[in-house]
């Protein structure tokens, strides 16, 4: 049975401040716009705020990650250091629905054939909190096309809703039940009117307006029947300048490079580094004979939307896209991973 | 003002000819208001083609993919790409001429004139209308631009949302074309090298500050580099594995190659990727400023470049892109150039 209180809003920040046994993120306005940020002072805690341009992902995921350090002295066998994470227990406020579904996602790659622990070291230490959207947070939101939903809860630990002057908070799991505990007195049962106003605004945010996709059901099977339909992925593709940004943005893309990073030769020092890695990159599926199985935009961009609508189905039983839109507002030239699936769908061939 | 039906005209025109192998240009993106870049290969499309202060990009950088994809493939081009250039635009394709990376033959020239317009600043654009969805932009001629929304349209000084490299623009007017529409205009809003003010008047120590707060965010997703029309090398110094593996580099030359910058986003990483490719745009950036407009955390990148860019001019006399027959600035050796920086 989930946990269900009033928060005034005016509370939010003596909410924060009474969990002072974590650390805590919640979205700040900086120079790359909105970015969930470390709060030091935490009076000023405030949730009005569009789209982050990261996903509470990087914090999880974070782009540079050490898997071990080694060392090697001259005649000696090398030593290596286990370097797995240990973070303070953390809380991140104001996790849009897209976002937190996107952990979900992304949990399943770093545990089904493999438990990455460097992955849940810093996933079992947080605690998210999700924030419904009443408005679409971007132009770009397509959620509701991808079995997602403004006010959906997965993924989360608790959810609040905004209900103008005060926030109707659910705690959905036993941590989240923990972190309201902690809250005391700040928090009040809900009434009846309060239970109302939910609904209505639960409602009412599925109504505004959002991209959609023309039929997501099947919609592997369509890609799969496409694998070679070269004019419709180059036509798609062409003005791609192979940058990383969709990917490096998107909430549940995982892809990452090793390498040895050597600080010192004599004695040998280094680290074994995990650093975030894209198939937009030509040089992703460089081979080491010099063969590139993808070796142009085409098969790039057929790899990634695939990935998210064909592959991780098969392998997961659900598309990996949670509809944030980032990797279409932000790419420079225009390309739409929305457009690309609908004319999919409308591809006959 | 650029006629945008006699423009879709004679890219019809042209592709009718088979004077060209295909035009790029703008269309409508399908997900906002900003244009996005086209490919025009068949004469019935050129009817999807835009002309509005957000057709933003620099297409010329399309000129190199092309080479690119046509040399892996072996082919040679067999009629020229028509490309449509703002001023700043049609500067880097005579960069590239001066370069000699393409041919004059190989391009067919579409200019436009800005006419004072200009192009728009998405950011600048979302902070002035705060939140508010645009749906189109025109500019009215009169120093403003004519932006809808849901609520009609609004009218906005230029100065509000313009780009800040159209607000220094010295060349509004392409400088090379083929055909042009639209009229030659001035477009001196602000001095050319304005935006350095508060960075040259800054202290050394605050400087850092400044690079390290913005480096430290970089995500190394190479968008700054990737759309600039500037950066072609095959071979890019931050690339792990070099394109130049073929069959027949031995595996020994493969694990020697240095790692000049790790992938690490880290300061010393970013800092080295971002002044390297920095020194390697000096007297060749013709500062389209689309290495900062991509930047997805908003790191002001023009900066960097604009800086070399006057360091060119007043060293050396030099601007890139103005001629396409005058040398470039770091292959020629003029013996009035100063030499006090070499010791």
């Amino acid at each position: 049975m989930a946990m269900e209180k009033i928060l005034k809003k005016e509370n939010l920040g003596d909410w924060t401040a009474k969990l002072d046994a974590f650390d805590v993120y919640m979205p700040s306005f900086g120079d790359e716009g909105w970015a969930y940020a470390l709060m030091g002072d935490r009076s000023g805690a405030n949730l009005d705020f569009s789209r982050t341009i990261h996903s509470p992902k990087n914090i999880v995921f974070p782009q540079r990650e050490v898997m071990f350090s080694f060392q090697q002295k001259k005649g000696e066998p090398p030593q290596l250091t286990e370097t797995i994470p240990n973070p303070n227990p953390f809380v991140v406020f104001g996790v849009r629905p897209c976002d937190a579904k996107g952990l979900t996602l992304t949990d399943l790659v770093f545990s089904k054939e493999f438990n990455d622990p460097y992955y849940w070291a810093r996933r079992n230490k947080g605690i998210f909190v999700g924030l419904v959207c009443n408005e679409p947070p971007s132009a770009a939101c397509f959620c509701l096309s991808v079995n997602g939903s403004p006010h959906g809860e997965e993924g989360m630990d608790a959810q609040m809703t905004d209900l103008g002057d005060r926030y109707y908070v659910k705690a959905l799991t036993g941590k989240g039940q923990e972190i309201v505990r902690l809250g005391g007195g700040l928090f009040k049962d809900k009434a009846a009117s309060d239970q109302k106003a939910l609904e209505q605004t639960h409602a009412a945010s599925e109504k505004q307006k959002q991209r959609s996709i023309n039929g997501l059901k099947g919609v592997e099977d369509k890609l799969r029947s496409m694998f070679e339909a070269a004019s419709f992925w180059d036509d798609r593709s062409k003005a791609c300048i192979q940058c990383g940004i969709c990917t490096f943005l998107c909430p549940t893309c995982h892809c990452f490079d090793m390498n040895d990073e050597v600080t010192c030769v004599t004695p040998l020092k280094g680290e074994r580094v995990r650093t975030w890695d894209t198939c937009q990159f030509p040089e992703f599926t460089m081979h080491s004979s010099g063969h590139n199985p993808r070796p142009d935009n085409a098969s790039r961009l057929r790899q990634r939307v695939c990935h998210k609508f064909q592959y991780f189905f098969e392998n997961h039983g659900e598309h990996q896209c949670t509809g944030c839109g980032r990797c279409v507002s932000e790419c420079p030239v225009g390309i739409d991973i929305l457009a690309t699936v609908n004319g999919a769908n409308d591809h006959d061939a | 003002m650029v006629n945008l039906e006699k423009l879709q005209a004679r890219v019809k025109e042209l592709l009718d000819k088979g004077a060209v192998d295909h035009v790029i240009g703008y269309r409508r993106g399908s997900a906002t208001f900003m244009a996005a870049p086209a490919f025009i290969t068949r004469p019935e499309d050129a009817g999807d083609l835009v002309w509005d202060p957000t057709c933003v990009h620099n297409l010329s950088l399309y000129l190199t993919a092309e080479k690119k994809i046509k040399a892996a493939k072996k082919e040679t081009a067999a009629k020229p790409i028509g490309v449509i250039c703002k001023g700043c635009d049609s500067r880097s394709v005579v960069v590239l001429l001066q370069e000699n990376y393409i041919k004059r033959e190989s391009v067919h020239i579409i200019g436009v004139s800005c006419e004072g317009g200009g192009v728009l600043d998405e950011n600048k654009l979302n902070k002035f209308l705060k939140g508010k969805t645009p749906l189109g932009a025109k500019y009215d001629g009169d120093d403003a631009y004519l932006v809808a929304t849901k609520d009609g349209e609004q009218k906005i000084p230029a100065k509000e949302i313009m780009a800040d490299r159209c607000l220094e623009c010295k060349y509004p007017y392409p400088v090379l074309n083929d055909d042009v529409f639209g009229e030659k205009a001035e477009s001196k809003r602000l001095d050319p090298y304005h935006s350095l003010e508060a960075m040259e008047a800054a202290t050394t120590g605050d400087k850092w500050s400044f690079w390290k707060k913005h480096l430290d965010k970089c995500l190394r997703c190479y968008a700054c580099r990737s759309v600039c029309p500037m950066c072609y090398c095959d071979e890019c110094v931050v690339d792990s594995i070099a394109f130049m593996v073929t069959p027949s580099t031995s595996p020994d030359q493969k694990a020697n190659r240095i790692k000049w910058i790790e992938r690490s986003n880290q300061t010393s990483e970013n800092f080295g990727y971002h002044l390297v490719r920095a020194i390697h745009l000096a007297g060749r950036c013709i500062d389209c400023a689309e290495c900062e407009r991509v930047c997805p955390v908003n790191i002001p990148v023009r900066l960097l470049n604009k800086k070399l860019e006057k360091e060119a001019f007043l060293l050396f006399d030099y601007e890139a892109g103005v001629d396409q027959k005058q040398p470039s600035l770091v292959s020629s050796f003029r013996d009035e150039d100063p030499n006090d920086h070499i010791l």
